[in-house]
């Protein structure tokens, strides 16, 4: 049976694809995209489709993808129907709380605003520090937000911390780690277990042999 | 404000996507009579009261909420055997069981918004109530023979139990804290958070590697051998013994090739004891079917039998069954004078037929087929 592979666009879509070609599949379609949308593997029963990552969720959680490969940081905002059974340790980065070195975030007496794209990971967050805090919700630069004043604090992703450093503000906390994780559907796991146990082994190979490669 | 919307999460059913539901829920409930259920149709209102009893783990924004005229909590009914259980210790009260109940009513949920979910839906399905778990096979097959009367070629009834997991969290001494966080991982398999998790916790070497695979521990007959291996206590033991006694017995009914075992499930409601279970067909990006053992959810009303049952979601297969040949219509064309005549025609074409009447113009009657 076919498996059709939702995979995130952008960030993650370079490194995804080379791990497919480590495993020996036939990635040329998603090289040269053209106009297509769907692409089949040359060599394996297998068709990829380019999505955001939010819409990965959605369609893996429809069934329309039988697998997906998404951030953590994605997932840990989205929907939760779905298994997550590997991570492929591509796409490393990490959430984190920042702000001015002048705001005694953790200390500040009084309503604390937190500005940042993730509204879950920065509430549950928060709460686990048995904190109560307003968060507004920024689509884009959120490192600008406590630079102007909207906010005391921001919970972003950080990947080399330059943007931050850049603006002033300081790492105050670690909320947790990100990378790309694959996830399926959980009917096909079911219905089409071999052909997914045996992707799983193919990505899991590569991600030993990446691992060790880096050592 | 042009008021033509309906609110999200619900939809209205028309032409072939009714049909297909009604025939579904005939065929269903067909299967369930020649089993010996008898129908029950509970409202859809019940108090939330009712709902927060049965649950422990009861998820209050899943509900549709709303007060009556006391300002009592009322709740629009998330699933049937709920209701069924309470209507069993009530209307049944001194009568001795079993009772064999079947039911199709529509339940409702709230869904995440804008990611196209159903806030209601249609379930069909049995409850078989005052028998202990030697009739879970009774259960099962009917599952599996409503499967079979619908003609799905490809469907697969998946089978666990909640004893695997807890008894084995009873033996390997996990706190209760730290089993909720495990049943959600487990349940998710969600590997690496779950290896973290293990890694972290105090466990003991045998538990760790136990728990580790839970998740991966289902596929065909086979799995069980593998299950035995890693139990490491005597009740584990017993119970991949009674899996298997159930496993060798729906192979020798011969539904070998529909049947697949999985020890890591865990149960979404807390009301389940013992056995439970889900089907899928190819298609569906969800279970068709969910159903399991729940010996104490009666007692909570104060009538203290075992029970079991299951339902099949009809929207989800509606999506997925393709309608046979309907009968044939054509349309009966008739004069403004021809009225009776054409009643009398049609009364008799109606016998073979699907009739439409049209009134025309001129003094001729005639039949048109219509694809």
């Amino acid at each position: 049976m076919t498996i059709a592979m939702a995979l995130t666009k952008g960030r993650l879509e370079k490194n995804t694809i080379a791990m497919l070609d480590e495993c020996g599949y036939g990635t040329e379609a998603l090289k040269n995209k053209g106009r297509a949308l769907v692409f089949a593997d040359t060599k394996k029963d297998l068709e990829y489709f380019l999505v955001k990552a939010n819409d990965c969720i959605t369609y893996v959680e429809h069934g329309v993808a039988d697998v997906g490969v998404v951030g953590k940081d994605t997932l840990l905002e989205g929907g939760k129907d779905y298994y997550e059974l590997l991570d492929l340790e591509i796409g490393k980065c990490k959430f984190i709380v920042a702000s001015l070195p002048e705001t005694d975030l953790f200390n500040k007496v009084g309503q604390i605003k937190i500005g940042t794209k993730y509204p879950t990971v920065a509430r549950q967050y928060f709460l686990s520090k048995g904190m109560d805090v307003e968060i507004i919700k920024i689509d884009g630069s959120v490192e600008l937000s406590p630079l102007l004043g909207l906010c005391d604090g921001i919970v972003d992703i950080m990947e080399t911390g330059t943007t931050l450093k850049e603006n002033g503000l300081v790492v105050l906390d670690t909320v947790c780690p990100i990378s790309a994780r694959l996830i399926v559907n959980k009917a096909a796991f079911r219905l089409k277990r071999n052909e997914i146990l045996d992707l799983i082994t193919d990505l899991e190979s590569v991600v030993k042999k990446n691992a060790a490669s880096t050592q | 404000m042009n008021q033509i919307q309906l609110p999200e999460g619900f939809r209205d059913s028309i032409l072939e996507e009714c049909t297909k539901k009604n025939r579904l829920k005939n065929t269903l409930q067909e299967v369930f009579e020649s089993y010996g259920y008898e129908e029950i149709q509970t409202p859809a209102i019940e108090y939330y009261q009712t709902y927060s009893k049965a649950f422990k783990n009861l998820n209050d924004q899943d509900m549709f909420k709303f007060f009556d005229t006391n300002q009592d909590i009322l709740a629009l009914r998330m699933d049937m055997t709920v209701p069924i259980a309470r209507a069993v210790t009530t209307r049944f009260k001194d009568e001795m069981g079993p009772f064999r109940l079947r039911y199709c009513a529509n339940v409702y949920k709230v869904r995440p918004s804008l990611a196209g979910k159903k806030c209601e839906a249609m379930d069909c399905g049995i409850e078989l109530i005052g028998l202990d778990h030697q009739s879970d096979l009774e259960v099962l097959l009917c599952a599996l023979d409503g499967f079979e009367a619908l003609h799905i070629p490809s469907y697969l009834l998946e089978i666990g139990t909640v004893k695997f997991f807890e008894e084995a969290c009873k033996n390997a001494k996990v706190s209760d804290k730290d089993r909720t966080v495990l049943a959600d991982l487990i349940d998710r398999k969600s590997m690496v958070e779950l290896k973290d998790f293990l890694e972290k916790s105090s466990l003991s070497a045998t538990a760790v590697e136990f728990f580790m695979s839970l998740p991966l521990l289902s596929g065909s007959q086979a799995i069980l051998d593998q299950a035995y291996a890693l139990s490491f206590s005597p009740t584990l033991k017993e119970i991949v013994i009674d899996m298997k006694e159930l496993a060798v017995a729906l192979s020798e009914l011969g539904y070998g090739d529909h049947v697949n075992f999985d020890l890591g499930k865990i149960a979404h409601l807390d009301y389940y004891t013992g056995i439970i279970f889900e089907g899928f067909v190819e298609g569906a990006g969800t279970s068709v079917l969910s159903g399991g053992r729940y010996d104490s959810l009666l007692k909570v009303f104060g009538n203290d039998l075992p029970a079991c049952g299951f339902s099949f979601k009809i929207d989800a297969l509606a999506d997925q069954v393709h309608l046979e040949q309907k009968k044939e219509k054509v349309q009966l064309i008739y004069g403004p004078n021809q009225k009776t005549e054409a009643m009398k025609w049609a009364h008799e074409l109606r016998k073979t037929k699907i009739v439409e009447l049209v009134c025309g113009f001129e003094d001729e009657i005639y039949i048109k087929e219509v694809q």
